[in-house]
């Protein structure tokens, strides 16, 4: 790792800075030594939170290291030093992000799909809350095409039904939030309500 | 949960409302569907024409038309629809400033009723009257002085005076004026002064 330093962090086409390390070949590759091996997952989960939180992307899938020209291309390969990201370590990379609480498998029962919590969902809970009050859509029935569609694009824009759940049940539990539902579908009134 | 006893009962109004506005969504998404028709046929037609096939091309611009046409009346059902929410919630706002009003209206009289006239003057008089009182207090403790108390406040106030006199003279100390000629020196230094606050400028 003594070469780490003299490599250089590079600007994506989306402008993300890729960190250095992203330059340094082996870190495309699983470590045999256990401390080294848990160092790279760290900054390999922390690189894929901070590029999904910059390109508001919700889902990984371990797909997405077997496929090119997806969202995921500018962090999984490196074609300036002709490295990817081979999908078993991915798969790897995402049950260790999975155990850490950082991301769900999404639909559950099954480890190929992750959706990620660059935000928790206590945080979304709150972001959902915030935007209900400064929209003036408190006491209002919502429908879920209304948060994840709103005619003026929010923080919540393209947010995921199964995230937008579970924020609104953690409002639900503190009496911010009622789910109604109807034959046809469901809704949700936001209220002010004391913490 | 505690909590959920808070949360105001979901009325038949409010799945309705729901009703509505999942309505509304499906058009939207309706619409969306179209627009990407729209776009796909144009390209087929686009196609068509450039491998030669103008039949094909005016089937897939007819096919065009038509789905444009249900755009617009979709754009139409989707205004009603909007419409019809509006008013509703709109209407459910005039119900909740009504009752507002109701409420405050209610309040209101509950406070007049305990402000009634008689009780008021009751008030009125009682308060005057125990300023009356405060006030025969007030002049009895003033008069109530003993000649050799106010032979004291006065000494106290001769001290004062005497104290505020010896004051002054010391700032009238003033020094004598110059009985000597000055004129020949005065232009030296005014020229030294003016130099010295010369130098501190070109610094």
């Amino acid at each position: 790792m003594t070469n780490v330093m003299s490599l250089s962090t590079h600007t994506t086409a989306s402008g993300f800075l890729l960190p250095s390390i992203h330059s340094a070949p082996p870190f495309f590759t699983q470590q045999p030594n256990p401390g080294t091996q848990a160092i790279a997952i760290e900054q390999w989960t922390r690189l894929i939170l901070t590029y999904a939180r910059h390109r508001r992307l919700f889902v990984l899938r371990v797909e997405d290291a077997e496929t090119t020209g997806n969202d995921w291309d500018e962090i999984l390969r490196n074609e300036r030093i002709n490295r990817k990201l081979l999908p078993p370590y991915l798969s790897h990379i995402l049950s260790a992000m999975v155990a850490k609480d950082l991301a769900v498998y999404e639909p559950p029962r099954q480890t190929r799909s992750v959706l990620l919590y660059w935000r928790s969902p206590d945080e979304w809970a709150e972001t959902l809350h915030s935007w209900a009050t400064a929209t003036g859509q408190l006491n209002t029935i919502l429908t879920f095409y209304d948060i994840t569609d709103p005619p003026i694009e929010s923080e919540l824009t393209g947010i995921p039904i199964p995230l937008l759940r579970k924020a609104i049940s953690i409002l639900g539990k503190t009496g911010r939030a009622q789910m109604i539902g109807v034959a046809d579908g469901e809704g949700v009134r936001l209220f002010a309500g004391g913490r | 949960m505690g909590g959920n006893q808070s949360l105001p009962k979901i009325t038949p109004q409010d799945r309705a409302i729901l009703d509505l506005k999942l309505q509304r969504d499906k058009l939207r998404q309706y619409q969306k569907k179209i627009q990407v028709v729209l776009d796909r046929e144009h390209a087929i037609a686009k196609a068509h024409l450039a491998a030669g096939q103008k039949d094909r091309a005016i089937i897939a611009l007819r096919r065009r038309k038509y789905q444009q046409s249900l755009l617009l009346k979709t754009d139409g059902q989707l205004e009603h629809l909007e419409q019809l929410v509006s008013t509703i919630e709109f209407s459910l706002v005039e119900v909740s400033v009504l009752h507002g009003l109701k409420q405050g209206n209610e309040v209101l009289r509950e406070i007049h009723k305990e402000m009634n006239l008689e009780a008021v003057e009751k008030l009125l008089e009682e308060t005057s009257e125990a300023r009356e009182y405060q006030k025969e207090i007030g002049e009895m403790l003033s008069n109530n002085l003993t000649l050799d108390e106010e032979d004291a406040v006065q000494a106290e106030l001769r001290e004062l005076q005497a104290q505020q006199e010896s004051q002054i003279p010391q700032a009238i100390d003033m020094p004598d004026a110059p009985t000597t000629e000055l004129i020949a020196k005065e232009p030296a230094a005014e020229a030294e002064s003016a130099e010295r606050t010369k130098v501190p400028v070109a610094a």
